[in-house]
């Protein structure tokens, strides 16, 4: 059922010169702020005609929401200055991939491309487990490519879970560090697979 | 009429509940690859797996071991053997003491196997008494032998077969399989969570939800109508239910004498209704504010993305949030919060804080006595699990679930004493409570604390209480959800979701197949409304089936259910107004 999806690359002169490499690294500043505040390390801005509109960053904890992804809040910021129309001429900027849930928002609200920092191969919606930005809906595709700054984004991700282990006596977060660790393995299976995880419109 | 009143005349619907198949059950997957089988001396065998496993190191990811590594020549599927019987002409006929390996992809060169396979090649028989008798068959050694002049040179006989790379589904595929491809092995007891539900973990489940999912389906249809009529989204509507309340609202009804059904409504936790049409964007009035008491929304009567709101306004996502926010106002949680340095969240994107009446019924009105004693003793059994996906069998955390809560129930007297009451509601007053988190730019906050007072008792666990996300609790909807509600069902942990057949959608992430078999009522018969779902007519040709609920590919897995109602019944006469006028025509088309 999932299509393959067919690869776009970013070439590494592009990668680290350009504005997407600009925006990515506000993406990962928002990452950082999450890791700050003991969210998972995720963080994405929206962009418009080379302006900020938007940004997130995972907000699971806080709300005691599963859903609050980083992607839903930096939305949820563009829609108090724009219509949702903008969405549709508007890029975002995520660290990870977005999962399944957020790949199908992403497609429902129209947005223009996705660019991303390291998959996602438990969750990814964007060509890591499923493909929904190319799948058919009622909704149209939308491009989506890889890999960019994807060990930085990986970094993110570790030093979460090494700050988690580090508060190994609270008794609660327990659960989490666990669950984490899934998380860990896989990014650390990403970080050998570098170079490989350019993706695709 | 009130509420209370409202909510205790609803009529279940009638039916049955169906657990939807997972994907790997409907689509099974098969893939076939290019294998070669090579003939050796079976004396040679432990050398040869020794040898091609050095040579070529097999791919983890891939188990092939429903493949068999050898076989006789009387195990060989006929393809093979007519292969073998036309190439016995060229080649010299062997002494019978051979066997079939399997050489699995990815494939390496015809010549290297050829070398590399050349010192356990089949001894070729004796045509000659002649024969010295130091190469009697089988003695030789195949690693001396190669360099023997006076046999042929030791040929290996290459045949190419298709082999199935997914170890088989059921023993008839296997047995299939092994007639036409290569022997195949079905082992019943392999692993099979990554493929369905086990069956005891949804037989456990179906009786829990059985007796009672009429009512919560028939109640998330009132709380869609509500949304509906309200001009507010679209007329969809999901039910929050906790399956240890009414698993305590039983053994309550059991001692009683009464019929535990009449309480159904005590273990709802939350409603959502969907909102779609009630957020301002950039300011501007919603879509529903435009169009003030006109019902069904104007927008409602097709689909224009720009007017759809968002999927964060589906009604699951909002009866999901409702339960987030519940505990947001736990005084713990705040005070954990308030003195972190939160950054600024955006305003209440879910109208977590616009509450319809049903939803701020459930939420905040209702704290029954049932509720109350059911908090107090299952928690520890509840206690939020997780199911990896590196879990060889992540349902033992699910069966200890449903077998708990019952054992605990036996364990205890029925008379508990009631929990202390949480301090939740002291949290307004409670002046040690730093305010910091008044902050302009946390506008959620703000509202929050400003909002319904709380009363004494939520049926919603608190963190305290073991409770976490969705974590065991299950959803009713109006509709099947779409893929993103589907995936935010899995991110919250719900342990099982029900919609009615008739609440298909196109768009829907959980079905995993066409309606097969007898279909539900038809309650459009009397429009020509070829969108209709729920009729029987969907094929695959119409959309995507994604089962979502159960993927092996994804760390998180529910059960999924749906409601498949009886035909002619009476009872559905007030819902056919509500779903066949969902819209005229093509409105069917939109997100759940």
């Amino acid at each position: 059922m999932d299509e393959p999806i067919t690869e776009l690359e970013i070439s590494p002169a592009v990668s680290e010169n350009s504005r997407h490499a600009y925006w990515m690294k506000q993406a990962l500043l928002m990452g950082e702020k999450a890791l700050q505040v003991g969210e998972t390390p995720v963080g994405c801005v929206l962009v418009h005609d080379d302006q900020l509109v938007g940004s997130g960053m995972n907000d699971t904890n806080r709300s005691l929401n599963g859903t609050r992804h980083a992607e839903f809040l930096a939305i949820a910021e563009l829609l108090q200055s724009h219509p949702k129309s903008l969405l549709q001429s508007t890029d975002l900027y995520v660290t990870v991939e977005p999962c399944v849930m957020c790949a199908s928002a992403l497609k429902q609200y129209r947005i223009r491309s996705v660019y991303f920092g390291c998959a996602n191969d438990r969750f990814g919606g964007t060509g890591g487990v499923l493909s929904l930005h190319s799948d058919r809906s009622i909704d149209p595709p939308y491009l989506v490519y890889g890999g960019l700054f994807q060990k930085e984004a990986i970094m993110l991700l570790r030093r979460f879970y090494i700050q988690e282990n580090e508060k190994a006596p609270n008794p609660r977060p327990k659960k989490n560090r666990e669950l984490n660790t899934a998380f860990d393995e896989q990014n650390e299976n990403e970080g050998e697979n570098d170079g490989n995880v350019l993706l695709a419109p | 009429m009130d509420l209370a009143e409202t909510i205790k005349s609803i009529q279940p619907l009638k039916g049955e509940v169906v657990p939807i198949r997972t994907i790997q059950e409907t689509q099974p997957p098969e893939k076939f690859d290019d294998a070669y089988v090579a003939e050796v001396n079976v004396k040679a065998a432990s050398k040869v797996i020794k040898a091609l496993d050095a040579a070529f190191p097999r791919d983890v990811s891939l188990p092939m071991s429903h493949l068999r590594r050898f076989a006789k020549r009387n195990m060989l599927p006929q393809h093979l053997l007519s292969a073998l019987e036309a190439d016995s002409a060229t080649t010299p006929t062997t002494n019978g003491q051979t066997i079939f390996v399997l050489i699995s992809p990815p494939l390496p060169a015809v010549e290297t196997l050829q070398t590399l396979l050349a010192p356990y090649a089949p001894v070729p028989r004796r045509r000659s008494s002649a024969t010295p008798p130091v190469n009697s068959p089988g003695l030789s050694s195949p690693i001396a032998s190669p360099a023997s002049p006076e046999p042929q040179p030791p040929k290996i006989r290459l045949l190419k077969t298709r082999i199935p790379i997914y170890a088989p589904f059921n023993a008839n595929q296997a047995e299939q399989w092994t007639r036409k491809m290569w022997p195949v092995v079905f082992n019943p007891a392999a692993p099979r969570s990554t493929v369905a539900p086990p069956p005891q973990i949804l037989n456990r489940a179906l009786d829990s939800i059985k007796p009672r999912a009429g009512y919560y389906l028939s109640l998330a249809r009132k709380v869609a109508d509500e949304s509906k009529q309200s001009g507010r989204g679209r007329g969809v509507g999901a039910v929050v239910v906790d399956p240890a309340i009414e698993a305590e609202i039983e053994t309550k009804a059991w001692e009683q004498c009464r019929n535990a059904n009449e309480r159904w409504m005590d273990a709802v936790v939350s409603v959502g209704g969907d909102a779609r049409y009630g957020r301002s964007e950039a300011g501007a009035p919603s879509q529903a504010d435009k169009h003030p008491g006109v019902a069904p929304n104007p927008a409602s009567t097709s689909y224009h993305a720009d007017l759809e709101g968002g999927p964060d306004l589906h009604a699951l996502m909002r009866a999901t949030e409702l339960v987030a926010r519940r505990r947001r106002e736990d005084t713990e949680h705040q005070a954990q919060y308030a003195s972190s340095l939160t950054p600024v969240i955006a305003s209440d994107p879910q109208l977590s804080n616009k509450l319809s009446p049903l939803e701020s019924y459930f939420l905040y009105e209702v704290c029954g006595t049932h509720s109350t004693a059911a908090l107090d003793h299952p928690v520890a059994p509840l206690s939020p699990r997780k199911r990896k996906h590196e879990d060889p069998n992540p349902e033992t955390g699910m069966a200890s679930l449903n077998v708990n809560p019952e054992a605990s129930i036996q364990d205890t007297p029925s008379i508990m004493p009631l929990p202390a009451p949480p301090p939740s509601s002291m949290a307004l007053a409670d002046p040690t409570i730093p305010t910091p988190s008044i902050d302009p730019t946390n506008p959620i906050s703000n509202d929050e604390r400003n909002a319904t007072p709380l009363p004494q008792t939520s049926r919603i666990r608190t963190r305290a209480e073991g409770g976490y996300l969705c974590t065991d609790l299950d959803i009713y909807l109006s509709h099947e959800p779409c893929m993103c509600c589907s995936m935010g069902m899995l991110l919250s942990r719900f342990r099982a979701v029900i919609f009615p057949r008739t609440g298909r959608m196109l768009s829907g992430g959980i079905a995993s197949e066409p309606i097969i078999g007898p279909t539900p009522v038809d309650y459009d018969s009397d429009d020509d409304n070829k969108e209709n779902i729920g009729k029987g007519d969907e094929t695959a040709a119409d959309r995507v089936y994604y089962g979502l609920h159960w993927r092996k590919e994804l760390n998180w897995r529910a059960l999924g259910f749906e409601f498949v109602e009886f035909e002619g019944d009476e009872e559905e006469g007030n819902w056919t107004e509500v779903v066949a006028d969902h819209g005229d025509g093509e409105d069917q088309v939109f997100h759940a």
